[in-house]
């Protein structure tokens, strides 16, 4: 069995928590991550992408503990959980910025739009013929990581 | 008395019997007298079983009939052979559990040549299984009641009094060759009737023939199609002890249960992001 894939032997492997998200099942597969990818690191401000290099570094764990669950005794590979998680991330900072809001609703919307065709028919709507399947939890939970780590850490105190 | 229209008469009746008795022609090779041909029991497979690494390498060959190959005796036309294997190549070829598939020449094969010769076969074209090919074809001439006709020597070549009708069975049983375990089988089959005189029954034979083992082996390429599916899920269940399957990442079939999941964005997602991306970039610069 690949060491680097994410399995349930990611628990006695710990790397694989990360490297299940470095790992892919065919260039195609992985180019097409990396352009999903490289799209919130262009677009987010400067200031924001010391908190998407945190965000790359915390969640791959966070998506990959999330996901043992579904995997039975299956594996894993692939950035798309990740790429979601860049996306909502950059996506809710741009919204809240003036003058990049209609750029940051819309990496929302593009995310929205995806999840809703992902639970409408399912991950089968785009057939992969080297026999893997969309684990489309990987979306869900990277989206929802992705918010929260959106958020400042902190209320900020109003200016008296 | 002279006798000679008693002759006259007993020579008639000889000829009309002979175009009117019914005829059956029986094409067979058996894979048991190809693998098995001296054995009382069958070999027993190795019992460590066969560990199949995916893209396989896949040999196909028709196996010999009697005591000769097919080709030999010439029960198939110089080339058919070849074509009928390329409908199983064709099928096959778009698979990614596939990697190459060859075809073997049943020249190659010797009667009876068991196991040995099977290895001997896929080491000379590098397979790693071998799907053997064997056939059983039925042909049936009936005469219609007309076919009395043919005494007129005219009726016989006007008068289509024969009823031709061909059964094909084509039977595909695969082996890995390492550990000589048999995976899997599928069948295929046809039937093609006609009508033909009696002077182009012959011809009408060998056509239907050929046209038989196409249309079964249509089939055959289908349901061995259908048949790796089952197979597969088989093992993924572990109901298949003697077999594993090991993915292209070396995923043991029997251990993932055949569930290997994915993170992707589909290229029209990325292409999405890249539109998203330029329109960002312009919206920014303006």
């Amino acid at each position: 069995m690949d060491t680097l894939a994410l399995t349930a032997e990611a628990l006695r492997e710990p790397w694989r928590l990360w490297t299940g998200h470095l790992v892919h099942f065919g260039w195609e597969h992985a180019l097409a991550n990396a352009v999903a990818l490289a799209v919130p690191w262009i677009l987010a401000a400067p200031r924001n992408r010391r908190r998407l290099a945190l965000a790359m570094l915390v969640l791959p764990p966070l998506v990959s503990l999330l996901l043992l669950p579904s995997l039975g005794g299956g594996e894993y590979r692939g950035a798309s959980g990740l790429a979601c998680a860049l996306w909502a991330l950059a996506g809710l900072r741009l919204a809240g910025q003036q003058g990049s809001t209609p750029v940051g609703l819309l990496m929302l919307g593009g995310l929205g739009l995806k999840l809703g065709a992902e639970a409408a028919f399912g991950g089968s709507f785009l057939l992969h013929p080297d026999g893997w399947q969309t684990l489309t939890a990987a979306h869900r939970w990277g989206v929802l990581l992705g918010l929260a780590s959106a958020l400042p850490p902190w209320p900020r105190p109003h200016p008296a | 008395m002279s006798r000679r229209p008693f002759l006259a008469a007993a020579l008639a009746l000889l000829a009309f019997l002979g175009c009117n008795m019914p005829e059956t022609h029986v094409r067979r090779s058996s894979l048991m007298d190809y693998l098995y041909p001296k054995e009382k029991a069958a070999p027993m497979p190795n019992p460590a079983g066969a560990r199949l690494k995916l893209p396989l390498k896949l040999g196909v060959a028709f196996v010999p009939g009697g005591t000769a190959s097919w080709r030999v005796q010439n029960l198939m036309a110089p080339g058919q052979e070849k074509q009928l294997l390329d409908v199983v190549k064709r099928s096959f070829q778009d698979r990614p559990w596939i990697s190459e598939i060859k075809l073997v020449p049943g020249a190659y094969l010797r009667p009876g040549g068991g196991f040995e010769n099977m290895d001997q076969v896929a080491r000379m074209y590098g397979v790693d299984v071998m799907a053997l090919v064997s056939v059983d074809q039925v042909q049936n001439t009936d005469p219609r009641w007309y076919s009395f006709t043919y005494l007129s020597i005219v009726g016989a070549y006007v008068l289509p009094g024969d009823a031709n009708d061909t059964n094909t069975l084509i039977d595909a049983a695969v082996y890995d060759v390492a550990s000589h375990t048999f995976l899997l089988r599928a069948p295929g089959q046809s039937q093609v009737k006609g009508s033909s005189t009696w002077a182009y029954r012959e011809k009408q034979l060998r056509e239907h023939s050929a046209k038989g083992l196409e249309l079964a082996m249509t089939d055959l390429a289908k349901n061995l199609d259908a048949e790796m599916g089952a197979f597969n899920a088989e093992v993924a269940r572990g109901e298949r002890k003697d077999v594993d399957v090991v993915d292209r990442q070396g995923v043991s079939l029997r251990q993932s249960g055949g569930r290997n999941f994915g993170g992707s964005f589909g290229w029209i997602e990325a292409l999405g992001a890249l539109a998203l991306l330029g329109l960002a970039l312009r919206f920014r610069r303006g």
